[in-house]
C-alpha cells in the first residue's frame, strides 16, 4: 500500500528534522519569536523611528525628516524648581512625570514585599489545606477586573470617601492622606501587583532548605539573624524577580493614577498617552517620552541581571 | 467522480473539507449581502458623540431620510480628529469647534454645500459670525454649527453662600465664608482650563488682554508670557482642588457623593443633575468675568464617497424634529432656535430657544496659535505634573 508507506516516510523525515538541535529549538522557539517579533519588537522599532520625527504644528501630520527636537524638549526647557537632595534644578514635566513615576513605583515595590515576604513564608510553612485557602484568599479580589478594583479604591478615598467618612464620624477626619493623589495611587498599585510579589517570593522561599535555618537557630542565632543572614540572601532571586514584577509595570501605570490620582498626579504613562492621543496630538513627542522609558528601564534589568542570573528569578 | 464528492466506505455521501468549506463561504457570503442588502441605500459613517448614537435619533435621521447611519461614538474632539487623519473611514464628524481648523488645515474636510444643508440659514446669527471668523476660507463655511453650550461653575447651595457669580471664587480663598480646600474641581483638558485662567487675570489684573486673546482672532493668540501666568495661576490653584474632571459622568457622580462644592463645569451636566437625577442642592452660574461657549460642528470628510448624501444627514441634524431629539438626549440647546417648536414646556425652559443677546455674551472655544502652541502645551502639562 502506498499510502501508509508515504506516511511513515513523512514521519520519519520529521523525526530525524526534530531530532536535531537546531530544527528542535527552531520549531519550538519559532512561534514565540514571530509573537514577540511582531507585537513587541515592530512596534518597539516603529515608536523609536517616530521619536526621530517631528509633526507640522498647523497640519498635525507627522514630518519625516530626522530630528533629534523631541529628545531635546524633554530635557530642555524646564521651569520648575525641583531637588533631589542637594542638587537643584528646573526640571521639565517630563523629568518630574519620570522622577515621580519612579518614586512611586518605588514605594510601591517596597510595600509589596514588606507585606508579602511574611506571607509567603508563612504560606512555606502552612499544610496543604491552609495553603490553598490562604492562596485562594489572596487571589479573591483579582477575579474581578483590574478597571473595578481601582474605582473600588477610588471609593475609599476622596474627601467624602469610606475612610474619611469613617474617620469623620469618630471625630478623627477628614485627613489629607485619605485625598486622591499619591498615597491612593501607592495604595492601588500595591494592591494590583501584590500577587506578583507574592508568587514570586513563595515560589522562592518554598525551595528553602529549612534545615539550614534549623541549624542557624541551634548555633544561637537570633530570629532577626535568621532572616537577615540565611532567608533573606537565600530568597534573594525571589526578591529581585518579585520586584521586577511589581516596579517596571507600575513605573508605567495609567489606569491607576489616572482615577485615583483624579488628574492631580501625572505619571508617565499618563504625560505619554496625553501627548499621543491627547490634545497635543503630537505622537513624535510621545514616543521620544517612551524610548527612555524603555531605555531606563533596560538599564535598570542589565543592572539587575549583572547580580542574578535570568533563571534564578523564578525560584531559589 | 470528483473529489469533493467521494462515497464513504458505509455507501452515505460525505462532503469533503474543501466543499463544507467554500459552501460555508458562499452561505456566509449570501448571509452577509443578505443582511447588508439596503437596495442601493446610502450609508454613512459618522463618528460622534454618544448622544447622536441614541435610538430616537438616528431612526429620526433614517426615516426622514433614506440612509443607513452607522454611529461611531467617541468622547474626544481630538480623537476625531486623529482617526480622519489618519484615514478612518468616516463621512461625517461632529467635534467641538475649537477643533474644526485643525481639520481644515489638514486639509480633510469639504466646503459646506448650502444648496443641501437648506436649515443653515436658520441657525442662530451669532453662530454663523462665528463660523464666518473660525472656519471660512475663500467665502466657503466648512462646518455647521449642531447643538450648543456654555461653560461656568456650579456650586453646592447647602455649603456654598449665595456670592456673585466670579471665577474669584476658584483662585482666592476668601472670597466666600466657606473653606474650599480640596473642594474644587476644574476640567482635565487645557481648551477648558486655561481660558478660565485668562478670563479670571483680564479682571484680576485689569488686563483685557487676555481676554481679547480669547477673542480676537480664529485662534487663542495668548503670548508666552501670559501662557506663564496662566500656569503660575493654575499651579498656585492646585492645593485647592480636589481634582481634575475628565467626563461629565465623572463631575456628577463626584458631586452627588458631596466630593467637591464647587465645580467648573458646563450647564448640561447641571440640567442633568438637576432633570435626571432630582438634585437640588446645585446652582449653576455664568462668572462675571465671562464664559466659554462651544458648539459642536458637523464637518463632513474630503474622503467621502456620499458628500452629498453627508451634508443631508448633516442638514438633518438641525431639522425641527431630529434637532429636538438631539437636545433631549444631551440636555443641550440646538444651534437652531426653530428646534424649540418640537420641545415642550419644561424642555424648553431648560434647553429651547435662547435669547440671542444672551449669546452675545459667551467666547467661543478656540484651538491654540501653532506660533505658541508647544508653549501652551508645555505649560499645561507643567500644571498637571
Amino acid at each position: 500500500m502506498a499510502a501508509p508507506d508515504r506516511d511513515e516516510s513523512l514521519r520519519a523525515t520529521l523525526v530525524g528534522a526534530l531530532s536535531s538541535d537546531r530544527t528542535g529549538l527552531g520549531v519550538t522557539a519559532l512561534p514565540g519569536a514571530v509573537w514577540i517579533a511582531l507585537l513587541l519588537l515592530a512596534p518597539l522599532a516603529f515608536m523609536t523611528a517616530v521619536s526621530f520625527v517631528t509633526r507640522d504644528p498647523l497640519t498635525y501630520q507627522i514630518v519625516w525628516e530626522p530630528s533629534l527636537e523631541n529628545y531635546r524638549d524633554l530635557f530642555v526647557g524646564g521651569t520648575t524648581e525641583y531637588s533631589l537632595g542637594p542638587v537643584g534644578f528646573q526640571a521639565t514635566a517630563f523629568e518630574q512625570a519620570m522622577l515621580l513615576s519612579y518614586a512611586i513605583a518605588t514605594v510601591a515595590t517596597v510595600l509589596c514585599l514588606v507585606l508579602a515576604f511574611p506571607l509567603a513564608y508563612a504560606m512555606t510553612r502552612l499544610g496543604d489545606r491552609a495553603f490553598k485557602v490562604t492562596i485562594y484568599l489572596v487571589l479573591l479580589p483579582f477575579f474581578t477586573m483590574y478597571l473595578v478594583r481601582a474605582y473600588s479604591w477610588r471609593l475609599m478615598f476622596g474627601g467624602s470617601g469610606v475612610l474619611n467618612q469613617a474617620l469623620g464620624a469618630v471625630g478623627v477626619g477628614p485627613v489629607g492622606l485619605f485625598e486622591y493623589g499619591v498615597p491612593a495611587i501607592i495604595v492601588g498599585l500595591t494592591h494590583a501587583y501584590f500577587p506578583y510579589m507574592l508568587i514570586t517570593l513563595y515560589a522562592s522561599l518554598d525551595g528553602l532548605d529549612f534545615s539550614l535555618v534549623e541549624a542557624a537557630r541551634d548555633l544561637g542565632a537570633s530570629r532577626v539573624d535568621v532572616v537577615k543572614d540565611h532567608i533573606v540572601p537565600l530568597a534573594l532571586p525571589g526578591i529581585i524577580g518579585g520586584s521586577l514584577f511589581v516596579f517596571v509595570p507600575s513605573v508605567g501605570a495609567f489606569i491607576t493614577p489616572q482615577i485615583l490620582g483624579l488628574g492631580t498626579v501625572q505619571m508617565i504613562g499618563i504625560l505619554i498617552e496625553r501627548r499621543a492621543i491627547g490634545a497635543a496630538s503630537n505622537a513624535p513627542a510621545a514616543g521620544a517620552a517612551s524610548v527612555i522609558v524603555v531605555l531606563t528601564i533596560v538599564v535598570a534589568l542589565l543592572v539587575v541581571f549583572r547580580y542574578v542570573d535570568l533563571d534564578e528569578l523564578g525560584g531559589a | 467522480m470528483s473529489r469533493q464528492e467521494r462515497p464513504d466506505d458505509d455507501g452515505s455521501r460525505r462532503i469533503s473539507r474543501r466543499s463544507y468549506l467554500a459552501a460555508v463561504g458562499a452561505s456566509t457570503t449570501a448571509f452577509a449581502a443578505g443582511c447588508t442588502g439596503d437596495g442601493g441605500t446610502d450609508t454613512i459613517n459618522v463618528i460622534t458623540w454618544n448622544d447622536f448614537a441614541q435610538d430616537p435619533v438616528v431612526n429620526s435621521v433614517e426615516e426622514n431620510l433614506d440612509v443607513n447611519v452607522e454611529i461611531t461614538t467617541s468622547t474626544s474632539s481630538t480623537e476625531m480628529f486623529t482617526r480622519l487623519n489618519e484615514g478612518d473611514d468616516f463621512d461625517i464628524a461632529v467635534p467641538n469647534n475649537n477643533l474644526v481648523p485643525r481639520f481644515l488645515s489638514a486639509d480633510l474636510i469639504e466646503p459646506v454645500d448650502m444648496d443641501v444643508v437648506s436649515n443653515y440659514g436658520d441657525i442662530y446669527e451669532k453662530f454663523r459670525s462665528f463660523v464666518d471668523q473660525q472656519f471660512t476660507q475663500d467665502g466657503d463655511a466648512f462646518g455647521v454649527p449642531i447643538r450648543w453650550g456654555w461653560y461656568g461653575y456650579a456650586y453646592n447651595t447647602d455649603e456654598v453662600p449665595d456670592h456673585d457669580p466670579s471665577y474669584r471664587i476658584m483662585f482666592e480663598e476668601d472670597y466666600v465664608d466657606t473653606d474650599l480646600d480640596s473642594q474644587i474641581v476644574m476640567y482635565d483638558e487645557a481648551a477648558k482650563t486655561m481660558p478660565v485662567a485668562a478670563l479670571y487675570l483680564a479682571e484680576a489684573r485689569d488686563d483685557p488682554s487676555y481676554e481679547e486673546a480669547l477673542t480676537q482672532d480664529d485662534r487663542m493668540t495668548f503670548t508666552e508670557q501670559q501662557i506663564q501666568d496662566m500656569r503660575d495661576l493654575l499651579i498656585d490653584q492646585k492645593p485647592r482642588l480636589e481634582g481634575y474632571i475628565s467626563s461629565d459622568t465623572t463631575f456628577i457622580q463626584e458631586f452627588q457623593q458631596g466630593s467637591f462644592l464647587v465645580g467648573h463645569s458646563g450647564r448640561n451636566e447641571i440640567v442633568r443633575l438637576q432633570e435626571n437625577q432630582g438634585v437640588e442642592n446645585v446652582e449653576f452660574v455664568v462668572p462675571q468675568e465671562g464664559a466659554m461657549a462651544w458648539y459642536e460642528t458637523a464637518v463632513v470628510a474630503s474622503a467621502s464617497d456620499n458628500v452629498e448624501t453627508a451634508w443631508e444627514v448633516v442638514n438633518e441634524y438641525i431639522s425641527p424634529g431630529t434637532g429636538a431629539e438631539l437636545a433631549r438626549a444631551g440636555k443641550s440647546p440646538s444651534c437652531n432656535p426653530n428646534v424649540a417648536d418640537e420641545l415642550n414646556e419644561t424642555e424648553q425652559e431648560l434647553y429651547g430657544r435662547i435669547d440671542p443677546q444672551r449669546i452675545e455674551r459667551f467666547i467661543p472655544f478656540k484651538d491654540i496659535d501653532p506660533d505658541v502652541a508647544d508653549a501652551y502645551n508645555n505649560a499645561w502639562e507643567e500644571v498637571k505634573s
